[in-house]
């Protein structure tokens, strides 16, 4: 090991603005049956942004794990040198006192603590064995204004919004005098204009020498926020390169490892009768704010269309409302297939043959029971036969909806958590598939779904519109709502502001209007 | 196995399975290392009392022994399924026990009646509980906290903390009764082609739909436990018969399972403990669900105490159905049930109860104070809880 750490410890002098901070070279890390990385190397300098591609099991998460600390030396191979030494942390301590931090995707957060209290959480300043709490104030407020957020460090967690929460996460890492940022899909949770504030906040860590490691799915920002682009897949990394020299077609390629067709709905085609339509939806949150006002439209069958809008602007409540599964108070007219119908609670939704994908997996799907099981919780009553549920019958229906809409799994009887997050997707889709539901209402169905895998979900989706399904795609997404929307209403302070339809249907467009409103 | 990766569950899955935490992770399999478990401890028994343990004669008195944990542990299932607990079954027990005697010996109501209100008592207190937690939104713990205060207490006060006894001979002879030994033996035999002949038939059909490759191994499987249960169950009834009260726990946890399996309400609670959010956004009315639940759960507060006051032959207020609940749940919990939801079986919970009456049995055998007895339960059922733990460290993928 002191051998091996000599020869890269030519970067030692790390005063120089030039030598990395962190060199790793050969790394290998072996699951059983898996070789989850493949002989990386891989370097970072201070100051520089570097993106990591890949779809979901490419490697990139082992290879940040090992960064941070999550997999300890001598479960892997290979060699990492980090600020000039050898550099090997026995845990995410170890490597968060070295300088390196990891913030996860999931934001990990104690919601009924203060700001302050989360931000030295396990770090607590101590006067004589008590906790200092002047002090503790006094450092939550450096660190915040660090990273420039204006937030009250006395205030409770919980009273913040999922973006302000993430970058208060971001500043605990920093807090701890962290060289390298490890950044796992920041902006999986973010509307853009929030992912902006963190970029904002990126680029100036970049320019006080912070070097900043960051994973995304979204192509776009990678390309406006980095200096290079590592692309990885099957454990290995098969591209390399300035941002400013690929195209984002040539990445989606190298990370498919096929030429990736971007699959365009055939828009314009016949459409039906109205599947569901609602008319002036109001829909109320906590003290009685309006979340959603007044919001009237209409989904033919055999139509795709979006609600777009930015987090929080009453899109992704007024699909959860009309669902009958927003827990606050709603008023509004809901017509089914013409006919005015009272939805309580989603019971009531799925009774009127109506089916709903959510943004989060762990809300939608029972991670600890099988695929089967997960697939006919929604159609039990068609398996019935005398009142006694007819298992075979049961299992047949779902393996006839894995098989078609290509779920990989071992077997049937997997549970859905051993999944990956696309697999778990199409669990849902086929959940409602097999209930046969003429309606489908989604919220923000593929984040976190790698690019393959969301590409055949969109192609699912279009194949359900072709047969007369109506689906109605409430998203943050506007690359996704573009690919697949017939027509997309823009949503803004719980208002529709306007609607895309054609020609006109470009992500720039939603984007302009949805901030501009 | 590599040291590291078994601190860490985030990574692969294949390097921890190890032999033993495979075996543990299959809830199948996890039953039958409880019966291992339970062979383990009446060979012991068996060799420790020279024999006397596995008379037919003793097993008939372990059954009897076992029956009315049985009976409240099969609730104790269907609610922990759900994530909701009872701790007040034995305070409810005793109460409709109460009912029950000072109807027959206060009131001279003729025993069916009398049985017939009791078991209906039973049910509406279990309808009350949970108007209580589906409608006010009171957690099942506190509910039944409260409950296991209040009906004891009720229970004292119309008997004054007396005694009421004795039950109308019909009804004590039904709880130490037998049924005789060659219809016990048909009674087994109809059970056992009742449920070998729903299995083979959902089998066959499994197989006729194209899910099931090979019908041979799933045959095997479904109708080698039953048959081994049945000719033990023959050679124990070919003594002096069959325990009446046996034979009700029997049914009472046929019917059970046949719910919990079979029936789109059993499937819907399983979702329901897995997760209630996905429950309730796949279509779930959980408030019916867990009201329905706690219902059944007094359907059952109803039969276990008409047979246990039949048993004892006489309602005591203060003393009857103490500790019941805490020993119901333990018997679910070593029976596989998890306390997160979502998992158990009633089956499962009847080898818990078995297990536990057997070290009771046993001990008493040798002669073992009672003090011992309740150590070695305690010790049980911590090893149960630990088994469950590990099983799902170790296949908790992400």
């Amino acid at each position: 090991m002191t051998k091996a750490s000599n020869g890269p410890s030519a970067y030692a002098a790390s005063d120089l603005p030039i030598g990395p901070i962190l060199v790793a070279t050969g790394l290998t890390k072996i699951f059983p049956g898996v070789r989850a990385l493949d002989n990386v190397s891989f370097s970072i300098a201070p100051g520089e942004i570097v993106s990591l591609l890949g779809q979901n099991g490419a490697g990139k998460s082992t290879l940040i794990q090992i960064f941070a600390g999550a997999h300890p030396v001598g479960s892997y191979d290979g060699l990492i040198t980090y600020a000039g030494h050898s550099y090997q942390p026995s845990g995410v301590a170890a490597a968060e006192a070295a300088g390196v931090a990891l913030v996860p995707q999931e934001v990990n957060i104690v919601p009924d603590l203060t700001v302050a209290e989360n931000i030295t959480l396990n770090n607590e300043p101590t006067l004589w064995g008590v906790v200092d709490v002047g002090k503790r104030l006094f450092l939550a407020k450096k660190a915040l204004a660090y990273f420039d957020i204006n937030v009250d460090p006395g205030s409770l967690m919980s009273s913040h919004d999922l973006a302000t929460q993430q970058l208060i996460v971001i500043a605990r890492a920093l807090s701890k005098n962290a060289r390298l940022l490890i950044l796992d899909e920041p902006t999986a949770a973010l509307t853009e204009h929030e992912s902006l504030r963190l970029f904002d906040r990126m680029r100036s860590l970049k320019a006080r020498g912070v070097a900043i490691i960051f994973v995304s799915h979204r192509l776009a920002e990678v390309f406006a926020i980095s200096d290079r682009i590592i692309v990885m897949r099957d454990g290995r990394i098969c591209g390399e390169h300035r941002a400013g020299d690929v195209t984002r077609q040539d990445v989606v390629t190298e990370m498919i490892g096929e030429a990736a067709s971007v699959a365009v709905r055939a828009t314009g085609q016949k459409l039906g009768t109205a599947a569901l339509e609602i008319r002036n939806l109001k829909v109320f949150g906590t003290e009685n704010r309006m979340r959603v006002n007044n919001l009237s439209l209409i989904v033919r069958k055999g139509e795709v269309l979006g609600l777009f809008g930015l987090l929080g602007s009453g899109g992704l409540e007024a699909a959860l409302a009309l669902f009958g599964a927003w827990l606050g108070r709603r008023e509004g007219v809901i017509l089914i297939n013409g006919i005015e119908r009272t939805i309580y609670g989603p019971d009531d939704a799925v009774a009127l043959g109506m089916g709903l994908m959510a943004q989060d997996r762990r809300d939608c799907l029972i991670g600890d029971q099988s695929i089967s099981d997960n697939i006919g919780i929604a159609s039990l009553r068609k398996i019935v036969r005398h009142g006694v549920l007819d298992v075979g019958a049961g299992r047949k229906r779902a393996l006839t909806q894995m098989e078609a809409l290509h779920i990989k799994a071992g077997s049937i009887d997997d549970e859905v958590r051993t999944l990956s997050g696309g697999n778990q997707q199409k669990v849902q889709i086929a959940r409602w598939l097999a209930a046969e539901t003429r309606i489908l209402i989604m919220i923000d169905p593929t984040r976190g779904v790698d690019v393959g895998a969301r590409r055949e979900i969109k192609n699912i989706w279009s194949d359900l519109a072709a047969k007369g399904d109506a689906i109605l795609l409430a998203s943050t997404d506007a690359e996704e709502l573009v690919d697949v929307c017939d027509r997309v209403v823009v949503m803004s302070n719980g208002r529709a502001i306007g609607e895309l339809h054609g020609s006109n249907l470009t992500e720039k467009n939603l984007l302009r209007m949805a901030t501009d409103g | 196995m590599a040291k590291p990766d078994a601190k860490n569950p985030n990574v692969g899955v294949g390097l921890r399975l190890g032999f033993f935490s495979r075996l543990a992770q299959n809830a199948a399999l996890r039953s039958s290392m409880l019966l291992l478990v339970l062979m383990c401890v009446w060979a012991f028994f068996y060799i420790a009392t020279n024999g006397t343990f596995l008379t037919q004669r003793n097993l008939v008195l372990l059954a009897l022994q076992t029956s009315i944990v049985s009976l409240a542990a099969i609730g104790a299932v269907m609610l922990i399924v759900t994530r909701n607990f009872d701790l007040s079954v034995g305070s409810a027990v005793a109460f409709v026990g109460v009912i029950l005697a000072l109807l027959t010996v206060k009131h001279d109501v003729s025993p069916a009646l009398a049985v017939c209100i009791a078991i209906a008592s039973g049910t509406l207190m279990g309808a009350w509980q949970g108007l209580w937690v589906t409608r006010v939104g009171v957690s099942s713990f506190i509910v039944t906290l409260a409950g296991m205060l209040y009906f004891r207490g009720i229970s004292m006060i119309a008997t004054n903390g007396a005694t009421v006894a004795p039950l109308p001979r019909s009804l004590t002879g039904f709880a130490t009764g037998f049924l005789s030994p060659t219809f016990s033996i048909l009674a087994v035999l109809i059970a056992l082609i009742a449920y070998g002949s729903l299995r083979i038939a959902e089998i066959r059909r499994a197989y006729q739909l194209g899910v099931l490759a090979r019908t041979m191994p799933d045959l095997v499987r479904a109708l080698a436990p039953p048959i081994i249960a049945a000719l033990a169950a023959i050679w124990v009834a070919s003594w002096q018969g069959l325990p009446y009260l046996v034979l009700l726990v029997a049914g009472c946890a046929f019917a059970a399972e046949f719910l919990m399996r079979r029936t789109r309400f059993g499937a819907q609670l399983y979702a329901i403990g897995g997760n209630p959010e996905a429950a309730r956004l796949s279509g779930i009315n959980i408030t019916n669900a867990i009201f329905w639940n706690f219902v059944i759960t007094g359907l059952g507060y109803g039969i276990t105490g008409v047979a246990l006051t039949a048993r004892v032959s006489g309602a005591i207020g203060g003393s009857a159905g103490l500790f019941l609940e805490l020993d119901a749940i333990a018997a679910a919990i070593i029976g596989g049930t998890s306390l997160s939801g979502g998992r158990g079986r009633i089956l499962g919970a009847l080898l818990g109860a078995l297990l536990m009456g057997s070290l009771n049995n046993g001990m008493s055998l040798m002669n073992v104070p009672t003090f011992y007895q309740d150590t070695a339960r305690g010790i049980i059922l911590l090893l149960a809880v630990t088994i469950d733990q590990l099983s799902r460290r170790s296949s908790g993928g992400r």
